[in-house]
């Protein structure tokens, strides 16, 4: 069943009285629908990708979030919401260096409920590292560890893929890899924002919004991507 | 899972933890030195004091009997009383019978003393000099049903020439104190008789006891004036069997009162007084006391120290784990798990820092033993668990601020890219 999973309304996120990073901004988001949000240096795109990831929280407005509104949520209420929710790729991976492949998607599996080695392996199988589980960080490729970390944002079975420039550290054939997982994981039906500055990559979405200014510019719904 | 995020976690900053562990070396090294000489000392230096002789002194309960007619008085006149010996166990069955190192009873009576060359009155005086006594009603059942003791043990710092009387049932040996040997001309193994008249009015029933030197005594008190003998030959000699003047009781009583320590004696053997040498005691007590408060002190100062090195090592740790911080709790950390991973870190530097830190400890207190109190300092297990105890909590106490950091990283930061 298609309904909005994501909801902004009149968000405004105000750091001090000069700076507005969201300034009155409104975006519904479809259940398995692929957005690509984008927009220069300061425009307020990771600003608005915190909001929907419960990392932060806006100074007015309302963000409703799987049918729960989270705007007035406390600290450890939206940690455990997050941690149901939302699944997080970085473009800096953020691996813990001293803990193995496994090891670092298992601690995903360990702050959010139980630890099962076998499915974290799994899930390091599925985006092609099950050759790799004993490596810590610093022996694995740039875009081995950029899989490890699809691999931890996935093992909690998250209902939305936030992705922060996942390739913009990569090569432009591990970039493909990992934009070949996210389309797969589309397919398979997972809501997917991702943030990016590549034309290309935020062609590949279903939607598109345009940030300037903490302002959504332009928006446009392009279902043939 | 927690346990390998634990571990690798240290492993990976084993130099970090190093300097957080040398920290906590240092506060329990110190903490344990002081405690062991404070509770090895304090026991060590009671014993030094206890050199300078008895501190409690029990005599029998002295009988005023007025004399005179109505409206005339006389004065009073007091009775002869004694102690007797077979009570004297009752002493080491008191509530601080563990304090009691060791008493001496002692019967006087004035000799006259013959050799081959002079005659003279001395004060003869029957005591114990090592002698073990049957504890007929031991307070607990634990406790030892023997207890040595004597002069030998109360009063170890007289200066002998010769030897102690070590045969409770010796009657031929003698102790002689310097000037009677002097003014008798006796030397080690020389013998002489003394003479005691038991009816003074008619100079008759005179006893006689042939005695041999086998030690001089040296003082500097009264008793270089005086000979020693065992407690059964003064007693045989002057027709007072099971009788003694007095008995000489040497208390370790830092953590006792005295007072109630003299009380306890008084209720174990009724008829007697038992009167504290209180200038000794209290001399004892305040240099104890001094001695803890400047120990206290230090340990104080270096357990600050200790805080202040873990304090600095972790608030580092939390600087440079910034990252680490947000992104466990952007993936779902509440700070809960935050918190007990920082916290089982220190508990985990407290312990190693505190093992540590005992054993550097106990030699550091040999070392303040020999130089300080010329005596090695005995390993005091209950240490251990108090050291642990201290280190950890001082390594959490100085974990509380670092914590409160960690606790306030937003998991924002991992999207900042800063």
């Amino acid at each position: 069943m298609t309904y909005e999973i994501v909801k902004i309304q009149n968000v405004v996120k105000q750091y001090d009285k000069k700076t507005r990073a969201l300034d009155n901004l409104n975006l519904s988001i479809k259940k398995g629908e692929w957005t690509s949000i984008m927009g220069p240096s300061g425009s307020g795109k990771t600003t608005l990708l915190n909001i929907i990831g419960c990392l932060d929280s806006p100074t007015n407005g309302k963000v409703i979030i799987n049918g729960r509104e989270t705007t007035g949520l406390k600290h450890n209420e939206l940690t455990r919401f997050r941690r149901e929710n939302i699944g997080l790729i970085f473009q800096q991976y953020h691996l813990i260096p001293y803990l193995t492949a496994v090891e670092n998607v298992m601690m995903a599996q360990y702050f959010h409920s139980m630890v099962d080695e076998k499915d974290a392996i799994e899930a390091l199988k599925r985006v092609g590292l099950g050759h790799r589980l004993e490596h810590v960080p610093m022996h694995l490729s740039g875009g081995e560890q950029q899989r490890v970390c699809i691999a931890r944002a996935l093992i909690n079975d998250p209902k939305i893929l936030l992705a922060d420039e996942p390739t913009g550290n990569l090569d432009q054939k591990n970039g493909e890899i990992i934009l070949e997982l996210i389309r797969e994981l589309h397919h398979e039906g997972h809501t997917i924002i991702v943030v990016t500055h590549n034309p290309e990559i935020g062609d590949m979405g279903q939607k598109k919004v345009l940030l300037v200014d903490g302002k959504i510019s332009f928006k446009n719904n392009n279902y043939g991507g | 899972m927690f346990g390998r995020i634990l571990r690798k976690s240290i492993s990976k900053r084993k130099s970090r933890i190093a300097i957080a562990v040398l920290s906590v070396i240092i506060g329990a090294s110190i903490a344990t030195a002081l405690l062991s000489v404070s509770m090895d000392v304090s026991e060590k230096v009671g014993y030094e004091f206890r050199k300078y002789g008895a501190n409690l002194m029990v005599v029998p309960e002295t009988d005023t009997i007025e004399v005179g007619f109505p409206g005339v008085d006389f004065g009073t006149v007091t009775e002869q009383r004694y102690i007797n010996e077979s009570d004297l166990w009752k002493i080491k069955t008191i509530y601080w019978r563990n304090n009691v190192l060791g008493f001496a009873p002692l019967l006087y009576s004035v000799v006259t003393v013959e050799n081959e060359q002079n005659q003279q009155e001395v004060v003869l005086a029957g005591t114990y000099f090592n002698k073990n006594v049957n504890i007929l009603e031991p307070y607990s059942s634990e406790d030892s049903t023997i207890f040595k003791t004597g002069i030998q043990v109360i009063s170890p710092w007289w200066n002998v020439t010769g030897r102690w009387i070590e045969d409770p049932h010796d009657n031929d040996s003698s102790m002689v104190g310097i000037n009677v040997a002097e003014a008798l001309g006796l030397e080690i193994g020389d013998e002489y008789i003394i003479r005691y008249i038991i009816d003074y009015e008619n100079n008759s029933n005179i006893k006689e006891y042939n005695l041999t030197v086998v030690g001089i005594i040296n003082t500097e008190g009264h008793e270089d004036n005086q000979i020693f003998v065992n407690l059964q030959v003064a007693q045989n000699l002057t027709g007072r069997p099971n009788k003694v003047h007095t008995a000489q009781v040497s208390a370790l009583c830092n953590a006792c009162p005295v007072d109630t320590f003299a009380g306890e004696i008084m209720d174990a053997i009724p008829y007697t007084e038992a009167r504290t040498v209180k200038q000794l005691v209290s001399a004892e007590m305040n240099i104890l006391g001094k001695i803890e408060d400047m120990m206290f002190l230090v340990t104080i100062v270096a357990l600050l120290a200790s805080a202040l090195g873990v304090m600095t090592t972790m608030t580092t740790s939390v600087i440079e784990r910034r990252k680490e911080i947000g992104l466990m709790k952007s993936i779902g950390a509440e700070n809960r798990k935050i918190m007990t991973l920082f916290l089982s870190e220190a508990t985990l530097i407290g312990i190693i820092g505190g093992l540590l830190g005992y054993g550097v400890g106990f030699i550091l207190s040999q070392f303040i033993g020999m130089s300080v109190f010329s005596t090695s300092i005995s390993p005091t297990v209950e240490v251990i668990p108090i050291v642990i105890g201290i280190s950890v909590g001082v390594s959490l106490l100085a974990s509380i601020l670092p914590v409160r950091k960690a606790v306030n990283v937003e998991p924002a930061i991992v999207l900042r890219g800063e």
